[in-house]
């Protein structure tokens, strides 16, 4: 009896983990409020909440339902003790003389490897996970707060936000914007809403307040500026205010002066300033640091660090 | 145009690359005139396929990315084309390694090995060799003494890393560098090392990794070469090896994916300025009227080495220039000079070219590689290694230095390494002053710095005697693969297909990218 009712609890956990996939259409916002939602209950067990994901993410595509490569599935903790072909693959108390442990830290090359075929293999932390727990007696009731010393549990990957708007819709006004004003505007990556890179360093002095005037119509996909040895100006710095995604600037060697930089704190987003030799002074400088949000700073060169 | 004299044939214009530089089937003698035809023919229909395939995968990924073609034609050899987009948002934007060619010893630079101390002259245990085929410069040895390394080491920076005394300024950036002592190759002589280390393959012919950055990203400045290489003088010359251009050719992928190479002195780009007596626009002219030529060639064969070569001429005229501005050191402050050392006012010194690779970052030049050689110490290793280091220790911490305070290092990796590691025995006499190590492929150790590499951290271990990894080891190619993820590129993706495989800088064996390496 109390073997099925850990069967029941455990492919409960394996049901809300694909509930939680289905839903990919939720809003992120959503998403991400779930995955950050409080986890740990007093009667939470270390298998349920730190053993079985590590099976669900690395093993089951090969052991579980579907496939049972090697007769083993490892979807449930009955499963798992019931092992595979070769019998048990887990002895209790005794993680090196269990083959589970051993596959999974044989050397990556070595043809017994787990998972196979170059599949990811499981990190340091989750093989850390798996060595404590048997070495605990491999117990599915075993509380999470019995086992210590286990590596903390890695934070649910955010899902990935949207940096600016997707270019695709905009790509024909892009490459006219280019051609016209002699910069480059670069896709960041191939995921289109990792948004754009300004890119002056062809033709840097081709790039003045006026150029940057005429970016207006794609201001807001543009994540990082970079605008080291253009002829802008704070009046160029006005300009890009409208670049209300903007996350870096360059702007070393530009005549910008703390009067423009000043209006820097429009950009709500900024992560990164670079104003190498510029005209910055040091009390601008503290205003931008202040400025939350903003995680890197240099103004090397200037009356800031003169 | 060509000197030597063509027969009249309109099918002479096929080949604009020959320029009288070899014979072609057509110079031939008595091969009869319908198999020359043959030929052609067959050298148009290939030229064909390969154009209309082109054509089609272009026609593919315009859709895929939704922008017109001509905007991704990066590596087609259309000039002015603009890059290909990474993976996923990269890290590093710029790459500056540098090489240590002839490979320094990890007994005296990153892998301290305190315990040695107490083994002089003892012989290495034959359990630790395990076997393993020497060079034909120790083979014949009849004892393997064990060698301490007579440089003491300290600790430095927050993470309390031992680093040896020769390297007292690199020491004061400690806590930048990811230190990797387990690095291990597959050559245990320096040609098929170095090769490997720089292409990915002992063979040559391969691209090398600026090649594939290149061919993978394009330009970030197109007045500038994506990929540049500089050569140092040395401060002594014992057991060098020879540099040559297949260590930074473009292999397989078009030619204008390979490095310039930056030489010292008043003409940094052979051949680049204009001959007395012709004016830059006379020059221009010319160009336009070669590339005139070359175009309608290429309208009728399609061969993307026709655009290449375009293309390449196009580079070398806007480098006229970009290159005096890059190489005028003049408006440098006191505090470059101070900070580099008064030898990086000497062109082609490891100092002038570690500036030379900040300017070249700064300008957005993707991937220099600076070579430092005469690291090869199989005899008189205590002496000559302080030579090198002291030649080199300052402007290394100088560039991480610099790029760092100019915000550089946080997009910019540098890379520090040589090709192979060397041997706790010694190589010849042992003298409580005296000693050589030989080369040593099982293990061996090198830094990276910034563009998202994890700072102040050590990755891999070797057992006491260095000669065996017992954690972590890492081959090149995942030194490879790592590098290329830090710009947004997954080694598995980034490929051309030549001789009819999808040929990748890491080859086809397992590759990994080290995740602990990463900020």
């Amino acid at each position: 009896m109390i073997c099925s009712h850990n069967v029941g609890r455990a492919s409960a956990r394996f049901f809300r983990g694909k509930h939680a996939c289905i839903q990919g259409g939720l809003k992120p916002a959503l998403l991400l409020a779930l995955a950050l939602a409080p986890v740990a209950r007093a009667d939470d067990t270390f298998f349920e909440k730190r053993v079985a994901p590590i099976f669900e993410q690395k093993c089951v595509a090969c052991h579980g339902e579907k496939k049972q490569k090697g007769k083993l599935r490892l979807d449930s903790f009955a499963h798992l003790m019931r092992g595979g072909e070769a019998g048990a693959v887990v002895k209790a108390g005794e993680p090196k003389e269990s083959e589970l442990f051993l596959r999974v830290t044989l050397h990556p090359e070595d043809e017994d490897f787990m998972p196979a075929d170059s599949k990811p293999p499981l990190t340091k932390d989750e093989v850390k996970v798996l060595e404590l727990w048997i070495a605990a007696g491999a117990s599915e009731t075993t509380p999470v707060a019995a086992i210590k010393g286990a590596p903390a549990p890695t934070a649910p990957k955010a899902p990935t936000l949207a940096l600016a708007p997707d270019w695709r819709p905009r790509a024909a006004q892009i490459a006219q914007l280019e051609k016209v004003l002699g910069v480059r505007l670069v896709a960041r990556s191939l995921v289109p809403t990792d948004g754009l890179v300004l890119r002056t360093a062809s033709a840097p002095t081709r790039c003045d307040d006026a150029v940057l005037a005429k970016l207006a119509p794609v201001a807001d996909l543009i994540v990082e500026a970079e605008l080291a040895r253009t002829k802008i100006t704070d009046a160029g710095l006005a300009a890009l205010a409208a670049c209300r995604n903007l996350r870096t600037i360059d702007l070393t060697r530009t005549g910008v002066t703390s009067a423009g930089l000043g209006k820097l704190a429009m950009f709500t987003k900024l992560e990164s300033i670079n104003l190498t030799s510029t005209g910055v002074d040091l009390a601008t400088v503290a205003q931008l640091r202040a400025q939350p949000g903003l995680k890197r700073l240099w103004a090397f060169d200037t009356p800031a660090e003169k | 145009m060509q000197t030597s004299a063509p027969p009249a044939s309109p099918d002479r214009n096929l080949c604009s690359d020959h320029c009288g530089e070899h014979p072609t089937v057509w110079d031939l003698p008595h091969i009869p005139l319908g198999l020359k035809r043959e030929w052609l023919d067959l050298e148009t229909r290939r030229h064909f396929l390969g154009k209309g395939v082109k054509a089609l995968g272009w026609a593919g990924l315009a859709t895929l990315l939704g922008r017109s073609a001509p905007n991704l034609l990066a590596n087609s050899a259309i000039p002015g084309a603009p890059a290909m987009v990474p993976h996923y948002a990269p890290k590093a934007k710029r790459a500056i390694y540098l090489f240590m060619a002839g490979s320094p010893s990890q007994f005296e630079t990153w892998d301290y090995k305190p315990a040695l101390a107490d083994m002089f002259d003892k012989d290495l245990p034959e359990s630790v060799r395990g076997g393993q085929t020497l060079t034909g410069m120790t083979a014949s040895q009849t004892r393997f003494p064990i060698a301490p390394s007579i440089y003491k080491f300290a600790r430095h920076g927050e993470a309390g890393r031992f680093i040896s005394e020769l390297f007292p300024y690199t020491a004061k950036v400690s806590d930048e560098l990811c230190v990797i002592k387990s690095l291990h190759t597959d050559a245990i002589n320096h040609e098929p090392a170095i090769l490997q280390l720089t292409t990915g393959n002992m063979f040559p012919g391969k691209p090398s990794i600026g090649s594939w950055l290149s061919y993978g990203l394009g330009a970030m400045n197109e007045e500038l070469p994506t990929f540049v290489v500089m050569t140092s003088k040395m401060p002594h010359r014992t057991n060098v090896q020879a540099l040559s251009n297949r260590l930074w050719s473009s292999g397989f992928l078009s030619p204008e994916h390979a490095a310039v190479a930056l030489r010292s002195g008043s003409d940094p780009v052979l051949y680049l300025n204009n001959p007395k007596g012709v004016e830059s626009d006379v020059r221009r002219a010319m160009i336009d009227g070669v590339n005139d030529l070359n175009r309608q060639l290429f309208d009728r064969v399609g061969d993307p080495e026709i655009n290449a070569r375009i293309s390449q001429y196009e580079m070398a005229f806007r480098m006229q220039t970009s290159v005096p501005e890059l190489t005028d050191f003049s408006n440098e402050p006191q505090s470059t000079w101070d900070l580099y050392g008064p030898r990086a006012k000497e062109p082609g010194t490891f100092a002038y070219n570690c500036l030379m690779a900040r300017r070249l970052a700064e300008r957005g030049v993707r991937f220099t590689q600076i070579f430092l050689r005469s690291w090869d110490q199989h005899s008189r290793l205590p002496t000559n290694i302080k030579l090198m280091a002291q030649d080199s220790d300052q402007p290394t911490y100088a560039l991480v230095t610099d790029l760092k305070r100019r915000g550089l290092l946080d997009d910019t990796v540098v890379i520090w390494g040589g090709e192979f590691g060397r041997t706790v025995y010694s190589q010849g006499t042992l003298t409580p002053e005296n000693y050589g190590r030989d080369h040593h492929p099982r293990c061996f150790s090198m830094w990276m710095a910034g563009g998202g590499v994890k700072p102040g951290i050590s990755y891999g271990e070797t057992d006491d005697f260095s000669y065996n990894i017992v954690k972590d080891p890492m081959h090149i190619r995942d030194l490879h693969a790592t590098i290329l993820h830090l710009f947004g590129l997954d080694h598995n993706k980034l490929s051309f297909k030549f001789q009819g495989l999808d040929q990748k800088l890491t080859g086809v064996l397992p590759t990994k990218v080290i995740h602990d390496l990463l900020a």
